[in-house]
């Protein structure tokens, strides 16, 4: 492990103490939270959150924000169903355009940032509000249902005990995990979060890794759109709105810089976790839901507190 | 540097300094008139007085808070619970009305609460470091959570007479657009005049110069964050005041509309330039382009992407005229 | 190439969406519609065996003190405050029945499902639910009916096997019939009117517009339909939209319908500052509470509901009659304590009764 990510990791560490507290106490409130079904089925409900995080985690160490992913994964949710109903492609074809259409859509905010020289923040609010609107357009406010039943195996079913959208989490955290900490294109991602223009003249294809970051982006947001809409049976042009303030929350709360340079795959899982079994355990434990989000806005702040407040003392 | 203070070439015509110190200004104002013109063509009653004063006053509070987050973000900041904060004051606001507290408190109330909040948030940015996009994302949080936790969702309906302030006129004026118009000359005089002024832009710009010139950073910004609570909570009320009820939930997507409205309008999201007019100017053009839809029979199906591809040509131009200037 | 290939997919996409039937109204769904007579003769009601679910080892509640939870579309608008105190009010009345309401503060689909499901690992007896969506709550509710819980919904159907009952506040042709003829009266036959609705996702309101529009047709066929405007649940874009229509269309526009208890006084407040009172008429879906300056001023004259605290009192009294097994499947009426029996329909729903108009010489007798 680099030195520069050691300090870093002290966050990471504080937040697991954070995590394994919060367990104990929920556990303890009660006797239905630290159960294996209810953990599989909190697994099952984060999987869409979970993934978009994943590709965020990299979006964000290079300094940038996606905040158009929420309106991405609506736009796929939508495509789906209009290419198998309306279209009358097979299922398993339209799923993949789905997908590849978030990765347009992503692609295209990577153009825009890259090419243009927008600014993330400004660009990805611009495709929000389109992707948004695209998608209802093509939907014309029309529900798509009645699915052939195989095609809930992936959001409602199980695969060997765990629901089959965990697996799917399970395997692109550990890609992700190893393509960010041990490769040289998460160091290219580092470095250009670090400063940009240093890692220019030192010969990092800054722009094509961008454009592959938010390209990866919407391709997730659009496998998390199929996970979505096989788990709730139907495709709606709203599907996802709000999605990019938590993935954000989860992600910052993982302890990556909002600023770049600094952040870990394994930081956001934490960040994921935490806020899940906050939400489950609160109101297993008689919270009402608007407490709940009170609650996750003081952890997130608190956390990013006293981890700020331990690093000082180090350096 | 600002853009708006960079040094301009002696030889330089003062046209050529407008545009160059004004050139997103400029572009979002000729959008404006291009607009009113071609729908005004396609339908008059787009232009009458009824309508304009609709498009202006039903949005001023927009402007008004995008007033202080063009602030913030200059200053290096941002702001994404200024939605959920203008939802609370408004209810504060309305609950004082309606608890038969004088109409002024229920007037300055929401304004000084803006004001402690936001120092609150800008002390948790500046002197216990936490990115602001961190410490507004939690108060988000919390203020739409306590919000419901506190007024179970009741909506407050009985307001006494007299507090409408948004209702009211002056010279056949109404009051919001008086709000938008003074506060958005005072404050861009204010920014670019007084030195303070000039220490928002220089923190936003390089906040290790800025430290360096002797600049006390962790002050400047725990007061750009008071002052934005200022016009966060003018929006406020005159959020409150535009119709007979208010809503005690918090209107959904309202931060989103007005960072929009800065950052069309010009702020570098990077922080260090922009000016608070344009982000009054993008606020109104948006409202615009919102009413001008209706009028021009969009199918409202198709609204939302109209919109969308409307921003982004706004933001897509400005970024070819900046590239054009350097 | 790619790119070519996925432009080329992208465009077909946005060609098949045009391509959809369009109900004659933006905003309708596109069900099959059942207009009512226009004379108002009830239609004849072929009856219907009981397709509702029923919950797996359900453990004997006959009698026993109830735990329910109250799951709303969302919380925080005065529609939904109404059934929550009817829920609680029916709920005291009992005894033995603890209720509370929890909810997302967003109408959104994925946050009301995963409240469900912390519902039913927390083992509550008994949920009621309000549905943002019929198909995408229908696999949490199933669940909930699989781990023996009882399950009723109002105000917003589910697919009927995925719950048990469903009381039904007015028939959607009832609610459409009501609001048409209003407007016809207020208005005249020959008016023209723009439609103010929350969102076209929205299951209720998109049914409404689209029997609206085919009751229109078969009865008031002059009545001109000019446009629908989406306003979300939010009382100030509501007022915005209803006053840029207002703009638009002047003298034109004689009748706005209000589609939610959001748009519908925000609509009234439109007319009221553009100084339209008499000459647009503003007929609606709302709550008596938020209406009442304006019926007593004399701008509004109808106001079209249900009583939402008698919905929500009627739900928690058919869960307390389905827990203790007095409501079974192929029962033709349930009693629900102060409302006396109400009748089951459509095999297994349960009507409130016929919508209500609200005047200015009842509305006084109303505080919700």
């Amino acid at each position: 492990m680099t030195a520069a990510l050691r300090p870093f990791l002290r966050h990471e560490a504080i937040l697991f103490v954070l995590l394994v507290a919060a367990l104990f106490v929920l556990a303890g409130q009660s006797d239905r939270f630290f159960t294996i079904a209810n953990l599989l089925n909190q697994g099952r409900l984060m999987t869409e959150i979970g993934l978009v995080a994943l590709a965020m985690t990299f979006v964000i160490v290079t300094g940038g924000i996606d905040l158009s992913v929420g309106s991405i994964l609506g736009l796929c949710a939508i495509l789906l169903g209009v290419f198998w109903q309306n279209l009358g492609l097979p299922l398993p074809l339209a799923m993949g355009l789905a997908v590849l259409v978030g990765g347009v859509a992503g692609l295209v905010n990577g153009l825009i940032i890259t090419r243009f020289r927008v600014p993330p923040l400004i660009a990805t609010l611009a495709t929000l509000a389109l992707y948004r609107g695209l998608a209802e357009g093509i939907s014309q406010a029309r529900s798509v249902r009645g699915y052939p039943d195989w095609f809930f195996v992936l959001g409602q079913g199980d695969l060997a005990g765990v629901p089959t959208q965990l697996w799917i989490l399970g395997l692109l955290t550990l890609v992700a995990g190893v393509v960010l900490g041990m490769t040289a294109f998460g160091r290219a991602t580092y470095a250009i979060g670090a400063n940009e223009t240093a890692a220019r003249f030192s010969g990092v294809p800054v722009d094509r890794v961008k454009i592959a970051i938010y390209t990866a982006s919407g391709l997730v947001a659009g496998l998390a759109a199929v996970i979505f809409v096989s788990r709730v049976s139907t495709t709606r042009s709203d599907m996802g709105t709000g999605v990019e303030l938590d993935v954000i929350t989860a992600v910052v709360l993982g302890g990556t810089s909002i600023f770049g340079g600094r952040g870990t795959i394994i930081g956001t899982a934490i960040g994921l976790v935490l806020i899940q079994a906050l939400k489950n355990g609160l109101a297993l434990a008689g919270v009402k839901g608007d407490g709940t989000i009170v609650v996750i806005g003081l952890v997130l702040i608190l956390a990013i507190l006293a981890s700020n407040l331990f690093s000082r003392e180090d350096g | 540097m600002s853009a708006a203070a960079a040094p301009v070439p002696a030889r330089s015509s003062a046209l050529r300094r407008l545009v160059s110190g004004y050139g997103q200004e400029l572009i979002i104002l000729a959008a404006i008139v291009a607009l009113m013109i071609v729908v005004g063509l396609y339908n008059p009653r787009f232009m009458s007085q009824s309508n304009l004063t609709s498009i202006f006053a039903g949005n001023a509070y927009i402007a008004v808070a995008a007033i202080g987050m063009s602030m913030v973000i200059i200053s290096g900041n941002i702001d994404v619970a200024v939605g959920s904060l203008i939802g609370v004051l408004a209810v504060l606001s309305g609950t004082l009305a309606v608890g038969g507290y004088p109409i002024w408190v229920a007037w300055a109330a929401p304004v000084v609460v803006g004001i402690l909040v936001n120092a609150g948030v800008g002390a948790l940015v500046a002197y216990a470091r936490i990115p602001s996009i961190v410490v507004t994302l939690g108060m988000l949080s919390i203020l739409k959570g306590g919000l419901i936790s506190v007024t179970a969702g009741a909506w407050i309906t009985g307001l006494p007479e007299g507090y409408a302030i948004a209702q009211a006129r002056l010279f056949g004026v109404p009051a919001p657009v008086w709000f938008m118009v003074v506060l958005t000359i005072a404050a861009a005089w204010w920014m670019r005049n007084s030195g303070f002024g000039r220490t928002i832009y220089a923190i936003g710009g390089n906040p290790e110069a800025a430290r360096a010139s002797g600049i006390r950073i962790e002050r400047s910004i725990v007061a750009v964050f008071a002052i934005h609570g200022f016009f966060v909570g003018i929006a406020a009320v005159l959020f409150a005041t535009q119709l007979q009820v208010i809503q005690s939930t918090v209107p959904p997507n309202l931060e989103l509309t007005v960072i929009t409205a800065s950052v069309v309008g010009g702020v570098s999201i990077l922080g260090g330039t922009g000016t608070v007019i344009g982000s009054t100017l993008a606020a109104i053009l948006f409202a615009a382009i919102g009413s001008s839809l209706i009028f021009l029979n969009v199918s409202a199906y198709w609204l939302r992407a109209v919109q969308g591809l409307l921003i982004l040509a706004t933001v897509l131009a400005d970024m070819a005229r900046r590239h054009r200037i350097r | 190439m790619l790119k070519k290939t996925l432009a080329f997919a992208l465009g077909l996409g946005l060609m098949s969406g045009a391509a959809y039937a369009q109900s004659a109204w933006t905003g309708g769904d596109d069900l099959p519609t059942n207009p009512l007579a226009c004379d108002g003769t009830p239609a004849a009601v072929a009856s219907k065996p009981y397709d509702g679910g029923s919950p797996t080892n359900a453990p004997d509640r006959k009698g026993k003190p109830l735990n329910v939870v109250d799951v709303p579309k969302l919380i925080g608008i005065g529609y939904f405050n109404a059934t929550s105190k009817g829920i609680a009010d029916a709920a005291a009345e009992l005894g033995n029945v603890t209720a509370k309401t929890d909810g997302p503060t967003q109408a959104n689909i994925d946050q009301q499902i995963s409240f469900i499901d912390n519902y039913i690992t927390s083992g509550v007896d008994g949920i009621l639910f309000a549905a943002n969506d019929p198909v995408a709550i229908a696999p949490v509710l199933k669940k909930a009916l699989a781990a023996g819980i009882n399950v009723v919904g109002y105000d917003a159907n589910s697919q009927p096997d995925a719950r048990q009952w469903f009381v039904n506040q007015a028939e959607f042709n009832g609610i459409a019939k009501a609001m048409i003829d209003s407007l016809a009266k207020e208005s005249g036959e020959d008016a023209s009117f723009a439609i103010v609705t929350s969102t076209f996702t929205t299951p209720n309101q998109a049914r409404w517009i689209a029997e609206m529009g085919a009751y229109a047709a078969k009865c008031h066929p002059n009545l001109k339909w000019l446009e629908t405007v989406e306003a979300q649940e939010d009382n100030v874009l509501s007022f915005n939209q209803a006053t840029t229509l207002i703009n638009k269309y002047g003298d034109e526009l004689k009748g706005i319908l209000g589609m939610t208890s959001v748009a519908t006084p925000a609509s009234a407040e439109a007319v009221t500052q553009a100084g339209k009172c008499g000459s647009i008429a503003v007929v609606g879906l709302a709550t008596p509470n938020a209406m009442k300056p304006y019926v007593e001023k004399d701008c509004v004259k109808s106001v079209v509901l249900w009583n939402p605290v008698d919905l929500g009192y009627a739900a928690m009294y058919v869960l307390r009659a389905v827990a203790d097994g007095t409501l079974e499947p192929g029962a033709t009426s349930v009693k629900a304590g102060k409302l006396g029996e109400l009748q089951v329909i459509n095999g297994s729903e349960i009507l409130l009764g016929a919508p209500f108009v609200f005047t200015k010489e009842n509305i006084g007798n109303f505080d919700f």
